[in-house]
């Protein structure tokens, strides 16, 4: 993240340094003023989500949902903890329905739980960014609406397409994380 | 169709609180007031990236990277004319649904092009951005390949799409 972040900057900048050097402050202050208005507008909508999934927690259908997962979620993420669980279901769920914005919140709630403090990503915390890079969309509705709204003539016809792939995206990346991690532990079981 | 799934969600969820006993308001205020201190949280990671994809767009760097991955997109199979949305999606949102009218714009909304192009939009997720949000409340600095392996799976999956598109 530093290196590629580095890059992008000093290289843009060093750009920017033959072409237009007075744009240089203003484009960043606007990116950031941007950024301000877009976290106020996060915060309205996360109000919303987060009221609604506490009364789903309360209800206890996070708990229903969480253990309809259970067998998918302990396999693939290799956890053991009820809690944790509740909050990848739901943030998986929130993914699948094209909810980006509700899902988000309960998976920065799974990603601090499963922080252990190293500072080292565990196996689920890469698999809980990877899935929530690639994961399934039964339904990409704000592309559909994009897409009505541009006058298309059936906005609805990139839904097949766009579910195969993603399904296509959401098993390799299961299937890599798996992978590369039991390669890894072989190689920690050779050195010790 | 897509209009009624958040209607009947709402009510779904609401009904079964109220058979269960759950007291509404009290619970929905308790979860809202968890919003302000979770976008405190995300918005420094927000702006830093945001700061930088400006900067990247700004410099006219981002047509030039285009450039230079077209050729390899093409063998891929992804159009030349969307190099610059799949480079730019990783990190923005926003500035790919941007790049996505233009597309509309230039070749029309029934066009090939633009079918592949919300096919990528639709299978892909701003990475870099859900990365960054998702991390911002933890300690972990070394994420060792789970960006790469999101990288991969992007290309892929727009790859994927491209290909679908033309049969579907």
């Amino acid at each position: 993240m530093n290196k590629i972040w580095f890059a992008m900057v000093v290289g843009s900048i060093c750009a920017l340094f033959w072409t237009s050097p007075e744009n240089v402050l203003s484009c960043m202050i606007d990116a950031s003023s941007g950024a301000f208005k877009l976290a106020l507008e996060m915060c309205a909508v996360y109000a919303v989500w987060l009221g609604l999934l506490e009364i789903v927690d309360a209800s206890g259908l996070s708990g229903k949902l969480a253990k309809l997962l259970h067998p998918l979620i302990k396999k693939i993420f290799k956890i053991d903890d009820a809690e944790t669980e509740k909050m990848i279901a739901l943030n998986m769920s929130a993914n699948m329905l094209g909810l980006g914005n509700a899902s988000t919140p309960m998976g920065i709630a799974a990603m601090r739980r499963l922080d252990n403090g190293s500072g080292v990503a565990s196996h689920a915390i890469i698999m809980l960014i990877v899935l929530n890079s690639t994961s399934i969309q039964l339904l990409p509705s704000t592309i559909i609406g994009l897409r009505a709204s541009a006058g298309a003539a059936n906005p609805a016809d990139i839904i097949l397409p766009t579910l195969l792939s993603t399904l296509c995206t959401f098993i390799l990346g299961i299937f890599l994380v798996m992978f590369i991690g039991k390669i890894r532990e072989k190689i920690r079981r050779k050195n010790t | 169709m897509s209009g009624y799934i958040i209607p009947i969600l709402f009510i779904a969820i609401f009904c079964y609180a109220k058979y269960k006993k759950v007291p509404a308001y009290d619970t929905f205020v308790k979860g809202a007031k968890k919003s302000i201190p979770l976008v405190v949280d995300i918005f420094p990671f927000i702006a830093t990236i945001m700061i930088a994809v400006a900067l990247l767009r700004a410099s006219g760097l981002t047509i030039l990277l285009a450039n230079v991955f077209s050729p390899i997109f093409n063998l891929l199979g992804i159009p030349t004319q969307l190099t610059e949305l799949v480079l730019l999606r990783p990190f923005t949102g926003s500035g790919s649904y941007a790049l996505l009218n233009d597309v509309f714009l230039t070749y029309g909304v029934d066009s090939y092009i633009s079918r592949c192009a919300c096919t990528i939009l639709g299978c892909s997720e701003t990475i870099f951005y859900v990365t960054a949000v998702y991390t911002s409340g933890t300690k972990v600095k070394k994420l060792l390949y789970a960006i790469p392996i999101a990288l991969i799976c992007a290309i892929v999956g727009s790859v994927v799409a491209c290909l679908l598109c033309r049969i579907i």
